[in-house]
């Protein structure tokens, strides 16, 4: 009896700060395990606080430890915690960059190769990273970059659902990116008139994206006819128009806004990949007949949609974050 | 007039003065209590025994309540979380409520009627039927027999009891945001993290330590005062638990300003 | 190895319980107080171990200042007074054995085994062998009794307080628990004061007697002075006369109408 209760107090205590213990550590992102020390320089670090994110190929692989300016004064010095067996590409740099709209930064690492077109800094010291922070017009490469990706996970989507609901759907969607691009191409055209030093490529490149829009638009706008004839073929060619407008779109952007180019690009495989997907369709090598219906093909599409949207508000509301590259 | 005002005036000059001699038989008490806590040879052997009674016995009715604050927390945060505020501040307002305030304050509220009224008349029926000068006269001192390791008791297992709660709360919480809210597990995670201190975790457990202090405390002030049979146990136990759960809210407050 | 009080003053808010009461018990004797329930005995009993301290007077037992102990003075006295409490007061919690032994367990130096020993004995002292198994629940009124008896001598007290030993049992009992306590008199040399208003049970075991009335003692003395006393208070309460103890006739209306008037 004795022993009974003995073990029973035992047990409820021990539990308890078992619970206490292993969920404020669980809590607050489990153990410090014994993480890879990396140090990174900068010219300056943008919104980055200790404590944010490290991201390498988009997974999340440590924490940033600190944030201090080197002794000379010439750097920023940031301090990052990884896991001890990430293997980093020969050629690591670190770019630290919005980690979403919220305005909370992240130190991604990457192979410098692939984005020459950033300054990454390169510190007289051996082991500290050269690293760079977007800079403020990059916000709008680093969010178009999120939206093509958001793209891809549609287009990819595609591949297993279609089905007239969604086709409705992506019809509205598609609508709503007209109606955006619209809206950017009347800002840009209102920047334009605005900023004289504006270059011309933007001019070009706004009224393309309109003529895209509007085109695109056109197209969608007899969806409904379409479905209501089951004209889907029909209606997926102009679909296919619409993505070969927006890929020739994407390729002017791509000319003319060097400092978007690789968002661009990426944007234009996506739109590429979105038209092949069309196009395999159409032939009946898809997979229309099985006609899934699958809601995160609808739900990506307002998503890219809301963050257009979002970063048009943004344009509007803070123009020199985006625009001050050619103005100031 | 004259008379309804005297008597006015008798009744809050009665209150005062019954007032200040209850807080002096508190204060002596508390002062008793400390004193008596060298007699460890008294108090130790009963400390276990109290432990299983005010902790464990506790454990189910505290997370059963906690399991269905959590679920309610849940439901509600999503309710009112609409528009603009992303879907995983849900786990945030469960995680956050469940160990700053729901947590401690629900669990010792309700072991104030659980514990505070069972101590209460316990010792209340002990002092009618004379166990209580019993004691005594078999050199025993009732305060560190009998009080010690009640309050003691209630002192280490109050935060244990409250760490359960708030971890089963939190788990509710969480299996409600997953079965009823169409929320994913990493989402609900990333809303617990998001604010999370381990101060949250400490606040939590000084604020129990304090209630459990409180709640057995206050059960065995009054259950020493009583007087007067049965009825005056019941009164008793009646008193405990409007009073400690007073005094629960009031330290809360005080917590929260002093240690936010 | 006595007790002594003088001019002792106790009062529960504004009622006067004592009012000047003096009593000496000598080493070895047995005494009653006697008087109607609830005029302040137990209250008496009370201030002699220590648990109500008076308001004014002294009370002095084995040659120490009662009211001047402190705490530790007051637990080593205690261990010389076993207490005999009116409903027994035994604690519920505990088994009879566990009841008897609680004082034992205070006593440094004493081990398990002499403790088990020394409950077994007092158990077969008050009748109760093999009981100690029991809770207090499951014993009769009189049986709880002897078990509080039991609690009580089982640290062998140089003194006895018994409160209301015999009240509310029955005759046979009655008799039993007044032999018993002769016995720790005349075999332990105890020094016993007993509270009671059961007269009967007053004359068996007292070797004095005292009547208290109005919080002092109205009169005190052998049995058979008691019995030979003209004293109209404590002829009236040893007969059981409520005329005569309530000779002031404040309390008579009501009661007895019509009554004679025993006043000076």
């Amino acid at each position: 009896m004795e022993r009974r209760r003995e073990a029973l107090v035992g047990l409820v205590v021990m539990l308890g700060v078992a619970v206490g213990v292993v969920g404020t550590i669980w809590l607050q992102g489990g153990l410090r395990r014994d993480m890879r020390e990396l140090r990174a320089a900068s010219q300056n670090v943008g919104q980055l606080v200790a404590g944010a994110a490290v991201k390498f190929r988009g997974v999340s692989v440590g924490h940033v430890d600190a944030v201090n300016v080197a002794p000379d004064g010439e750097a920023v010095l940031v301090h990052l915690s990884v896991e001890p067996d990430l293997v980093l590409p020969a050629d690591a740099a670190v770019l630290l960059a919005p980690e979403s709209m919220f305005g909370d930064w992240q130190a991604e690492i990457l192979s410098r190769a692939d984005f020459e077109l950033f300054s990454f800094l390169d510190y007289p010291e051996e082991g500290v990273l050269p690293a760079a922070a977007l800079p403020d017009f990059s916000r709008l490469t680093a969010t178009a970059d999120q939206i093509a990706r958001r793209l891809t996970t549609i287009s990819e989507r595609f591949e297993v659902a279609f089905t007239e609901e969604t086709a409705l759907n992506l019809k509205n969607a598609i609508d709503n990116i007209g109606a955006v691009s619209d809206g950017l191409s009347e800002i840009i055209t209102q920047q334009a008139a605005r900023f004289e030093d504006l270059s011309e490529g933007v001019n070009a490149s706004a009224a393309e994206l309109g003529a895209a829009a509007r085109q695109a638009r056109l197209s969608f706008e007899r969806v409904d006819s379409i479905i209501a004839n089951t004209q889907v073929e029909g209606m997926l060619g102009d679909a296919g128009v619409t993505m070969s407008n927006l890929r020739e779109l994407t390729e002017s952007m791509n000319a003319s806004l060097g400092d978007l180019r690789s968002a661009a690009q990426r944007a234009d495989t996506t739109f590429a990949r979105l038209d092949e997907l069309l196009a395999a369709v159409e032939s009946g090598d898809g997979s229309l007949g099985r006609l899934l219906g699958d809601p995160t093909l609808a739900e990506g599409a307002a998503e890219a949609v809301q963050e257009l949207r979002a970063l048009l508000v943004d344009i509007q509301e803070n123009p020199r974050r985006y625009l001050s590259f050619s103005i100031f | 007039m004259t008379n309804w005002l005297l008597g006015a005036f008798a009744f809050v000059g009665n209150r005062t003065v019954s007032g200040l001699q209850g807080m002096g038989r508190a204060w002596g008490l508390f002062l008793g209590a400390t004193a008596s806590i060298r007699n460890v040879d008294v108090w130790l052997p009963h400390l276990l025994p109290q432990m299983a009674r005010v902790g464990v016995a506790s454990v189910p009715i505290a997370l059963f309540i906690a399991t269905f604050t959590g679920i309610v927390m849940s439901l509600q945060a999503s309710y009112t979380l609409t528009g603009a505020i992303p879907v995983y501040f849900v786990g945030t307002l469960v995680g956050k409520t469940m160990i700053l305030e729901l947590g401690p304050v629900l669990t010792a509220l309700t072991l104030a009627g659980r514990v505070g009224a069972n101590i209460s008349a316990e010792l209340g029926t002990m002092r009618v039927t004379e166990q209580v000068d019993a004691l005594e006269t078999l050199a025993y001192d009732p305060l560190a027999y009998l009080v010690v390791p009640r309050v003691f008791a209630a002192v280490f297992m109050f935060p244990i009891v409250v760490l359960l709660a708030i971890g089963i709360g939190i788990a509710s919480g969480w299996f409600t945001a997953l079965q009823l809210l169409d929320m994913s597990s990493p989402e609900f995670v990333k809303g617990l993290r998001l604010f999370f201190e381990p101060w949250d975790v400490w606040f939590a457990v000084i604020k129990s330590v304090s209630f459990g202090a409180v709640v057995t405390g206050v059960g065995c002030y009054f259950g020493l005062q009583t007087e007067r049979g049965a009825e005056g146990v019941g009164r008793s136990a009646t008193r405990t638990v409007v009073v400690a759960s007073m005094l629960i809210l009031c330290l809360d407050a005080f917590w929260a300003t002093v240690l936010l | 190895m006595s007790i002594y009080l003088t001019e002792v003053h106790k009062a529960f808010g504004p009622k006067e319980v004592l009012k000047g009461f003096s009593m000496s018990i000598e080493d070895g004797e047995t005494a009653a107080i006697v008087g109607p329930s609830g005029i302040g005995k137990s209250v008496l009993l009370k201030h002699v171990v220590g648990l109500l301290r008076p308001d004014a007077g002294s009370v002095v037992v084995d040659g120490v200042s009662v009211p001047e102990l402190d705490r530790k003075g007051l637990d080593r006295l205690r261990r010389r007074i076993g207490y005999v409490f009116q409903f027994a007061a035994l604690f519920d919690s505990m088994s009879i054995a566990e009841n008897v032994g609680m004082g034992l367990r205070r006593i440094p130096g004493w081990d398990r085994r002499r403790i088990e020993d020394r409950v077994e004995d007092c158990l077969a002292l008050v009748e109760l062998a093999g009981m100690g198994d029991r809770y207090p629940a499951e014993l009769s009124g009189g049986q709880r009794k002897r078990a509080g008896l039991a609690r009580a001598i089982a640290p062998e007290p140089k003194f006895l307080l018994y409160d209301e030993p015999t009240t509310g049992l029955d005759p046979v009992t009655t008799s039993a628990i007044d032999r018993l306590i002769l016995r720790m008199r005349d075999e332990l040399g105890v020094t016993g004061l007993v509270v009671t208003h059961d007269m009967t049970s007053a004359f068996r075991v007292a070797d004095r007697i005292a009547l208290l009335h109005d919080g002092r003692a109205r009169f005190s003395g052998t049995p058979a002075e008691v019995k030979a006393a003209s004293d109209p208070v404590l002829k009236g309460f040893v007969e059981g006369d409520p005329d005569l103890y309530y000779r002031d006739g404040r309390r008579r209306e009501g009661m007895h109408a019509g009554g004679q008037d025993h006043g000076a």
